[in-house]
């Protein structure tokens, strides 16, 4: 079984690229669910955010082509994804989830989502019944690089959020938001992020749209804070936008929802009053043409995530660290990984020596008939603890061996113990392999 | 008595032009009706003094050039009410106010013009003059700025500002620096106004009387306060905010280099080597 990952993110591919391969949240169960189905895929899931759409797997071979789903599924000849896609196997798959839980290869270091935006898509795949054993192991693994990269470095600390890049940009545009009215289009959780930051800048009113309008009514309940926010039907977008200074937009729309007939429109309402749009959504909303109407601005989540880069001088001297931390972190998965392999071997060596023990128990079963239940306990108690004290330094030796990838020394010490190398699928002993890997991880 | 109602006259137009700012720019409904109850009860005046004017002179047409801009003014007035009343435009108040008083001005003064008692107030009010002319400058330069300021970080914004643009981090925010342009604009203004009213009185008392004000430089300056007012104007009824008024506040440029060109023409107010 291997582990591979193929994807494009913001580094190989411009939004409009993005824009082709993104799958909504809607989506995204039924992707997972016809991934899985793909031939040779064993485990999966699918990440999909503003930055990044990739996917994950064990496969069966090396040779099993995650490319060619990801075309079929999007409908696009090979040639117009190959050049924007990476593929990744392995160890290189553990390296690159680790830092992408950490957020060092998202565009703003630091960011925070990422790591719950992949939390979703696991829990998406583990409703989908798609991710078990080995993915399930490196996604946990994955989420306690990242919880020690934000715990153990600063780069979490001055938040560069998109969330707080908007609000400063507002703030560039608008100097101080108090009295000034932003308009959530779309009840995302980034939107609700950073109706959040605006509400503690001093916005005066706060205005939330969605096509459903319970989930408008719930994004507005979570926000409320200082003021309570107005949810506006979705088909008076409008006439409420045109009244707002500061508007965020994050719907699931295929299509532009702001046109700059629309832009030239609220001007014209708004007595040239300027606007701030904030376009969080992949595919975008607002039209980019409307950012050339004197007094309108728009702002993408690529223009975001490129002020919020430029930003970045402090965080890059934490990334240093945490890029330390992850490399020991996929380090020791590596060492976890390869103890797990040596995992059959020191349950067959346990079990070999049970059966001595027990098979010499049972031999001496006449002489010891006499014994009071006590001192049979003992014995049975006496034994085990021999047993386990002979067992502790050919388990050491295993397990050094494993962890040092050391395969001739594990061969030789298998042979030495009549012991089966290399066989931890093949071996039907998963509770007690679970054991020795629980322990392992635990270490 | 007829010089009498022409100064209360005058003073009320004078009353009614400061109103009228605040209400065709800030709409202000107290104002606008101030200004309009001034300016009526001004024109009232003004036609009282003008029929005392015209029957102590025993003739109906006028005569001289302080009837002629006594009457000039009524006219400004008059036609500025009618526009009122046919099309409730109260902005061109703006123009035809001040300007009805500027023409009142200098027959208000009396026929022997108006002298100051002393040199010591004369040179004091010359440093109003100055002090309120030079303030009103340097409000259109700081207005200049800020609008040249907005147009850096208009774009800066517009061009969603690349890594390593952070040298410009200082700028203000674009709608601070937008207040800052139409604020110092507006302050300028009654600077600008104050130090051509008093310019106009310490202009009178030369020995070059009426003649003074066609000084291609004293043109100049009442020319760009017309230019000025009309800035106000077209970035109030316009809207312009932005770019556009940014662009319109570089009209201001225009005006002072009006001002120093005709500096080098003018023989009665010069100043610096020419």
């Amino acid at each position: 079984m291997t582990l591979a990952l193929i994807g494009v993110n913001h580094k190989t591919a411009s939004l409009v690229v993005r824009e082709r391969v993104a799958i909504g949240r809607d989506e995204l169960p039924g992707a997972t669910r016809a991934l899985a189905e793909a031939p040779g895929v064993q485990e999966c899931m699918i990440v999909s955010t503003c930055n990044r759409v990739e996917i994950l797997a064990s496969v069966e071979n090396p040779s099993v082509s995650l490319a060619g789903f990801l075309a079929q599924y999007f409908g696009l000849a090979p040639e117009e994804i190959h050049p924007y896609l990476y593929e990744l196997h392995d160890l290189a798959v553990v390296r690159h989830l680790f830092r992408t839980a950490a957020s060092l290869d998202s565009m703003v270091v630091g960011d925070a989502q990422i790591l719950g935006q992949i939390k979703s898509s696991f829990a998406v795949a583990k409703e989908e019944g798609t991710i078990s054993g080995q993915l399930e192991q490196l996604m946990q693994s994955a989420f306690a690089a990242a919880k020690k990269a934000r715990t153990e470095t600063g780069i979490g600390s001055n938040s560069v959020s998109i969330a707080s890049v908007a609000v400063e940009l507002a703030k560039r545009i608008f100097g101080s938001l108090e009295g000034r009215t932003a308009f959530l289009v779309g009840a995302g959780k980034m939107s609700e992020i950073a109706a959040r930051h605006l509400v503690q800048q001093g916005i005066g009113t706060l205005l939330v749209t969605n096509r459903t309008q319970e989930r408008a009514m719930r994004m507005a309940e979570e926000v409320r804070g200082r003021l309570t926010p107005r949810v506006v039907p979705f088909d008076q977008i409008y006439q409420a936008a045109a009244g707002a200074d500061i508007i965020l937009s994050s719907t699931g729309a295929p299509h532009y929802i702001f046109s700059p007939q629309h832009g030239a429109s609220f001007l014209q309402q708004r007595r040239n009053r300027p606007m701030f749009f904030i376009d969080i959504a992949v595919p975008r909303d607002v039209d980019p043409a409307m950012n050339k109407l004197d007094g309108i601005f728009v702002y993408d989540i690529d223009d975001l995530q490129q002020v919020a880069a430029s930003h970045l001088t402090e965080r890059e001297r934490e990334a240093v660290d945490a890029e330390t931390l992850i490399e020991q972190e996929v380090e020791r998965f590596e060492k976890r990984q390869l103890a797990v392999n040596a995992a059959p071997a020191i349950v067959a060596l346990q079990q070999q020596a049970e059966a001595i023990r027990s098979g010499e128990i049972d031999r001496m079963h006449a002489r010891l008939a006499s014994l009071s239940p006590e001192q049979r306990e003992a014995v049975e108690m006496l034994t085990h603890g021999l047993v386990n004290k002979f067992l502790h330094p050919p388990m050491q030796a295993l397990k050094l061996a494993a962890r040092e990838d050391d395969r001739a020394r594990l061969e030789a010490l298998c042979e030495v113990w009549s012991l089966p190398a290399g066989k931890a699928d093949e071996d039907k002993t998963d509770k007690e392999e679970k054991k020795v890997v629980q322990q392992e991880a635990h270490r | 008595m007829d010089l009498l109602w022409l100064r209360v006259a005058a003073l009320l137009y004078a009353a009614a032009s400061v109103a009228v700012f605040p209400a065709v720019l800030y709409g202000k409904e107290r104002w606008r009706k101030s200004s309009i109850h001034l300016a009526g009860l001004a024109w009232l005046f003004h036609v009282v003094s003008l029929a005392e004017m015209l029957i102590q002179a025993h003739h109906w047409m006028p005569v001289g050039a302080r009837e002629v801009e006594s009457l000039l003014g009524f006219v400004f007035a008059s036609l500025f009410f009618v526009v009122w009343w046919l099309y409730d435009a109260i902005s061109l108040g703006l123009f035809a106010l001040p300007a009805t008083f500027f023409v009142l001005f200098v027959p208000a003064l009396g026929r022997g013009g108006y002298t100051f008692p002393s040199t010591g107030v004369r040179i004091g009010w010359l440093v109003v003059h100055i002090v309120s002319l030079m303030l009103a400058y340097a409000a259109l330069i700081l207005s200049l700025l800020a609008s040249l300021l907005y147009l850096v970080q208009e774009r800066r914004l517009k061009a969603k500002f690349k890594p390593g643009q952070n040298r410009w981090s200082w700028l203000l925010p674009l709608d601070t620096l937008e207040r800052i342009a139409l604020a110092t604009l507006k302050f300028g203004f009654p600077c600008m106004t104050l130090g051509l009213v008093i310019g106009s009185v310490l202009a009178q008392e030369t020995p070059l009387g009426a003649s003074y004000f066609l000084d291609p430089k004293v043109i100049a300056s009442f020319l760009s306060w017309g230019v000025y007012v009309l800035l106000l104007l077209v970035r109030h009824m316009a809207s312009l905010r932005g770019r556009k008024a940014a662009y319109v506040s570089g009209g201001v440029l225009v005006v002072m280099l009006a001002v120093w060109v005709a500096n080098f023409f003018s023989h009665v107010h010069g100043f610096g080597p020419r």
